[in-house]
This record gives structure tokens, C-alpha cells and sequence, in this order.
């Protein structure tokens, strides 16, 4: 029974268990699952185990019981996508076009209602590539368009269900702001990062070992042996570096901030640089990128151990990055190119990984991502993403 | 289970239930698997086990997690001080020679021991390591744990109904989840909160519920609030507001909140909060 519910469930990306399944079945022999309402939140509590996935839940519920649903959700969506994009469109029509790698000049000729056809023709291709193509739209978050369709301050409220139907409740989609599509937070921030410390013995031998001074004291023939350690500490160094740079990286302020401002009170021993598109021959220490300069040289001085985190869209004129004379700011033009910069600092980092705000799906339309790709783990600034980089940062 | 299978969760006293937590209350009952609540603070997921507890009339027993907890401090503790001390001077009742009669049970190891059923509450487990999930997946699955030191084996005399907290928005490891039922408890609706003020209130002012709680879903909106008010302290404050005799409701509408300190208690949420509230006064 169900049992082609429970596959659609596990395409769409939640994580399902063939135990679990056999508990739901237990459930449905005990007698207390007499109606659609019941079946519904006995499958959720007992199949799905995070509120980020009851939006996704609350949708193929509503698709197989209701029929179908699904297709009309996603239309919806793309409608809205295309809204925004253009609206992103008017407001900075070289640098959608840049992002989605057309001819500015080619989309001008369109109307408005023309250009949104065109958008959702192109979002919908978009999604055929990359199988789940919610998740797609779900990063719209960050996405270059600024998708602003989603509330980032209030949590819509769920409440009493008793009256309505199940799949009626289901397409309330009620936990759409759990879903993983939503804005990173303060606290999910926190909890990835946290994962991050690494404790080490350090500082004076000044705490009781009690279980090796009992066996000290057993081994002493009950002469009392105590022994001291030393406290754990966290030591791990780590540096952030942040594009804060032009007008490229404006949508992504907010995300960056609530990372920096959870890493500062996260680690110890962080250090904050700044720099604008790429890396040259300096990081700066101060956010206007005026009075503290670092040389990137000198970086070597520091532990190899350290982790370096570069968060930036990567997004830049080709040249800014090949050029040896490719920055945009005349004082910056030292004579090696950028890459080489990069280069040396990952080589200098082992354990570095390079943060992208950008969503995964449309790397492939800038060129100079693919570039730092090659040189610096990339990975999306999302909880997900977030979460496989510090997976690869903690790896020995 | 036994003769307890006939039971249902209705809800408590004091404990505003919706439809869709009872039935998840009852199917994990029924299944006998520990059901994991997480939500934002002050949704009421402590209150839930209390609840549970009272309607079905079964002892509640605490496990508070805190940072530090290995598991087997909540199974059972071997008290070897008192041993060496009744080995030393050998004035008490106790066998020395006996070391069961220096095992104390844990939260855990009282609630699996019971001569009832009990309710379990394991709050905020996203306190301790992920070791301390990790060591609980056995002891949740097979409901049996061993004392090392007397090679003994404890069982479960009674499944107890387990509850167990999460504030954390990070997952717990699979394989933990995998045990449990889950639920997330999404903050209260306003007409919830009404239901749930009138549950603490019996007798309250309606114009004084009504300013007060849309004036609290207002201050929830108040951006770049770290730690927003939640129902605990909505409660407080109808508390506060109630013992001032010279509080007017109609002030509250008028955006005139006194006592903001009971609903925002981060001093930076709190400047956040005033400053919001006399731009908007201004504006007005």
C-alpha cells in the first residue's frame, strides 16, 4: 500500500526510510489512522523528520491525493521567478544579461511581456537540466535575481488544522519558509559553523584529571596521586576573506553579514580581509579597503593549518582575473595576474574553500567562476552548502 | 502497553492542544517510538511532556540535557565515594561487598525501572555532542541498557512515553531521526494564543487580551530581533500588565507599551524595540 507514494516522496528529495515506511505501515494496523487527516499527519511525523522538507511533503501530498497539483505549483513559481527577474531586469539589464550569458542588446528589442515569456522559456530549461528543479528555484533566495518572494523576517503560522482537510492543510503549504529553500539565519549559520571548532589541549596543566588520578592513586596503593591537564581550548585559526566589492555582490550583503557577524563570535582567533571581485597582490583589513592592506605574500607566515574561507560571488570580466595588470583600481596593478594570487594562497591553505552566494545551477554561465573553481573548492552560500563545506574544511 | 492501550491524549489543564499534535502524541504512543518536537522556543514543546503526563496520570521524569552529559549519566551512576567511605569506616547498612547496592539509577535508567508507565522527557538534546545521540540509538531501540559494573542488564518494565526536545535548526543524525516520530510546532496563530491566554487567564479583560496580543504580533515583526518574544513572555507581560492598577488597555493600542523589558530581554532587542515603537508613534 502507498508504496508509490513513499517512491514520490524519496524523488523529490526527502529522505525516506524503508524502516520508516514499515512503522507508518504498524501505524495503519493500529487503528488510529480512520481518515485522509490521520493518514496525513501520521505519514508526516513518522516518514519526514525535518521541518525543512514538510513544504516539499506538503506538496506531493497534495499531488497524489489530489491529483494534479504539482505541475501548477512549479508554473506558479516560475511566474513569480520571472516577475522578479524582471524586475532585476530593468533595474540593471547588463548585469542579468552578463549573469544568464545573452546579448544585453538582443533582450532591449523585447517587450516587458515578451521578456518574461523569454525568462520562464529559459527558467523552465533550467529546470529539465537539473533534475529537482525546485531546488533550482529553491536558491532563488541568493539567486542573481534577487527572487524577493519570500519573507525572510516572519515565519508564516501553521495553527489548528482540525477543521480543514488534509490536503487542503497540505496546500496551505504551510512550512514553505522551513523548506530549504529559506533564507540562511543566524542560527543556521551558527549550528554549521559550530561543527567547525576543533578542541585541543592547551594553556597551563590546571584541570584534575580525575579518571587517570584515580588510577594513579589505585596504582600508589591508595596514596593519593593527582594528576593534572591541561583545558581544552578552541584553536582553530581561521580567515575569512569577503568580496565587499561593487554592485555584484549587493544582493548578497545580508547572507555575508549574518556569516561574518556568527563567525566573529564563533572563533577565537578569526581574521577578516576584504577585497573587490578578486584577490591581487593585497587583502585589505578594514572594510573600505583603504588604510589596512595586507600583502598576500605574507600570508605564507601564517599556520598552514589555517582555514581559509573566501566568500565572493566570482563573478568578473575575464581579464580582471588573467590580466596581469586586471584590477579595476589602478593603485591595485602590481604585474601578477589574479589567478596567480589565488593560486598561491591555496597553496599556501590546503583546507580553503571559496563560498559562493551565486546559485550552483548557474555557474556554468560564468566563466570565471569555472576558473576559481579549478583553483578553490566552491561551494553555494546555503545551509546545504554550507554544511558540505565545512564537512571538507574539518577533513584531515 | 498492556492495560494502558486504551488511553488517548487529550490534552491538559493547562495546555492548549491542537488536533494534529494529539494524533501525533497517540500514534507514537501506539507505535512505542520516542516522538522528537522541535519549534522555536516558547511553542510549548517542555509543556507538551507536562501535558502528556497529567491527562494520562503517569509520572513525568526529567532528563534535562546540558552540554557536558555523557549517556551514561542519565542510565546510572556508580557511587564509589560512598563505597570507599562505608568501606572505611563500615558504619552503615550497606553491603560493601555488594556493588549493586551502590548503583543509582539515571533519569533514563528511573524511567525504564518504574513500577508504571512513565512519561520520559528528554529536553533539548541538541545540547550534548552528537556522541550523546549516538550512545542513545541502542538504548532507544532495544529499551535495555547494561551496568558494566555488576554485568547486569536492565529492561524496560514498562515502554515508557518518551518526548524529546530540540531547539536546534540543524538536524539531528540520521540514524537518531530514523527511531524517532517527529513534529515541529509552529508558533501560535493568533487565535491559538487567544485559546492559550484564556487557558492561563480565565478571567481576563477582553479588550486588555485583544490590544495585548496584537500588540505582541506587532512587536514580533519588529526586525533584527535576536531573540523574539515568545508565548512565555507574552504571558509575563499580561502578568505585569494586569498587576499595574493604573494600566489602561486603551494605551496599548495607541502603541504606548509598558513593561517592553518583560518582552524583550537582550539589551540590543530591547533599544531595537523602543526605538521602532517611537519612530512609529511619531509617525502616527
Amino acid at each position: 500500500m502507498f508504496v508509490e507514494y513513499f517512491y514520490k516522496l524519496k524523488d523529490v528529495g526527502i529522505p525516506v526510510s524503508p524502516t520508516s515506511f514499515i512503522t507508518l505501515h504498524k501505524a495503519l494496523h493500529s487503528g488510529l489512522i480512520n481518515s485522509l487527516e490521520d493518514f496525513y499527519t501520521a505519514s508526516r511525523s513518522v516518514l519526514v523528520k525535518s521541518e525543512r522538507y514538510f513544504d516539499l511533503f506538503d506538496q506531493v501530498f497534495a499531488h497524489y491525493f489530489k491529483g494534479a497539483e504539482m505541475p501548477d505549483v512549479k508554473g506558479l513559481e516560475l511566474d513569480e521567478l520571472a516577475r522578479t527577474m524582471l524586475e532585476a531586469w530593468l533595474q540593471n539589464p547588463e548585469a542579468l544579461a552578463d549573469l544568464m550569458g545573452v546579448d544585453e542588446s538582443a533582450l532591449n528589442k523585447l517587450t516587458p511581456e515578451e521578456l518574461i515569456e523569454y525568462f520562464k522559456e529559459r527558467l523552465k530549461e533550467q529546470t529539465e537540466e537539473h533534475h529537482g528543479g525546485s531546488k533550482w528555484i529553491g536558491t532563488g533566495g541568493y539567486s542573481p535575481v534577487g527572487h524577493s518572494g519570500y519573507h525572510p523576517g516572519g515565519m508564516r503560522v501553521g495553527g489548528s488544522s482540525g477543521s480543514k482537510s488534509a490536503v487542503k492543510v497540505a496546500m496551505d503549504r504551510r512550512y514553505k519558509d522551513y523548506s530549504l529553500s529559506g533564507p540562511l539565519t543566524h542560527a543556521m549559520v551558527g549550528e554549521a559553523l559550530k561543527r567547525l571548532r576543533h578542541l585541543i589541549p592547551h594553556g597551563p596543566k590546571d584541570q584534575v584529571d580525575i579518571d587517570e588520578t584515580i588510577y594513579q592513586t589505585m596504582k600508589n596503593g591508595g596514596e593519593i596521586e593527582i594528576v593534572f591537564d591541561r583545558a581544552l581550548r578552541d584553536r582553530l585559526k581561521v580567515i575569512l576573506a569577503i568580496d565587499n566589492g561593487g554592485w555584484s555582490m549587493d544582493p548578497y550583503v545580508s547572507v555575508v553579514q549574518t556569516l561574518f557577524d556568527y563567525a566573529g563570535a564563533q572563533f577565537k582567533d578569526l581574521k577578516t580581509f576584504f577585497f573587490h571581485n578578486t584577490i591581487y597582490s593585497n587583502l585589505w583589513e578594514d572594510p573600505a579597503r583603504y588604510k589596512k592592506p595586507q600583502r598576500v605574500e605574507e600570508f605564507a607566515r601564517f599556520d598552514p593549518q589555517t582555514r581559509l574561507i573566501i566568500i565572493g560571488d566570482a563573478s568578473m570580466a575575464p581579464y580582471e582575473l588573467f590580466a596581469s595588470d586586471g584590477s579595476i583600481h589602478i593603485e591595485e596593478r602590481s604585474g601578477l595576474p589574479s589567478i596567480e594570487c589565488l593560486q598561491f594562497l591555496a597553496k599556501t591553505f590546503p583546507k580553503s574553500v571559496w563560498l559562493n552566494p551565486v546559485p550552483a545551477s548557474t555557474w556554468h554561465y560564468t566563466r570565471t567562476i569555472g576558473e576559481i573553481r579549478s583553483i578553490f573548492p566552491m561551494f553555494e552560500l546555503t545551509i546545504d552548502g554550507l554544511e558540505e563545506a565545512i564537512t571538507y574544511l574539518r577533513a584531515k | 502497553m498492556k492495560n494502558d492501550s486504551g488511553k488517548r491524549f487529550t490534552g491538559a489543564t493547562r495546555y492548549v492542544l491542537d488536533d494534529e499534535l494529539a494524533k501525533i502524541v497517540n500514534i507514537s504512543m501506539v507505535l512505542e517510538m520516542p516522538l522528537l518536537l522541535k519549534g522555536e522556543p516558547g511553542t510549548g514543546k517542555t509543556m507538551l511532556a507536562h501535558a502528556i503526563a497529567e491527562n494520562l496520570k503517569m509520572p513525568l521524569i526529567v532528563l534535562n540535557v546540558k552540554s557536558s552529559m555523557k549517556l551514561v549519566d542519565a542510565l546510572y551512576q556508580y557511587d564509589t565515594l560512598t563505597r570507599l567511605n562505608d568501606s572505611r569506616f563500615g558504619d552503615s547498612k550497606r553491603d560493601v561487598s555488594d556493588i549493586e547496592e551502590y548503583i543509582k539509577m539515571g533519569k533514563i535508567g528511573q524511567a525504564f525501572t518504574a513500577e508504571a508507565r512513565t512519561v520520559l522527557l528528554i529536553d533539548e538534546i541538541d545540547k550534548a555532542d552528537t556522541d550523546f545521540q549516538d550512545d542513545m540509538l541502542d538504548v532507544l531501540d532495544q529499551m535495555e541498557f547494561d551496568i558494566i559494573e555488576v554485568d547486569k542488564t536492565v529492561k524496560t518494565n514498562y515502554r515508557p512515553v518518551i518526548i524529546i526536545t530540540s531547539n536546534a535548526k540543524k538536524d539531528l543524525s540520521d540514524p537518531f531521526l530514523g527511531r524517532c516520530n517527529f513534529h515541529h510546532i509552529a508558533f501560535p496563530d493568533p487565535e491559538m494564543m487567544r485559546k492559550i491566554i484564556g487557558v492561563h487567564f480565565p478571567r481576563i479583560d477582553t479588550e486588555l487580551l485583544e490590544t495585548a496580543i496584537s500588540a505582541f504580533y506587532k512587536m514580533r515583526q519588529v526586525d533584527a530581533i535576536e531573540k523574539k518574544p515568545a508565548t512565555r513572555e507574552l504571558i509575563n507581560w499580561i502578568r505585569a500588565l494586569q498587576a499595574d492598577p493604573d494600566f489602561n488597555p486603551k494605551r496599548l493600542a495607541d502603541g504606548d507599551l509598558p513593561y517592553l523589558g518583560v518582552l524583550f530581554k537582550k539589551s540590543h532587542d530591547y533599544a531595537r524595540a523602543l526605538s521602532t515603537l517611537n519612530g512609529r508613534r511619531m509617525s502616527n
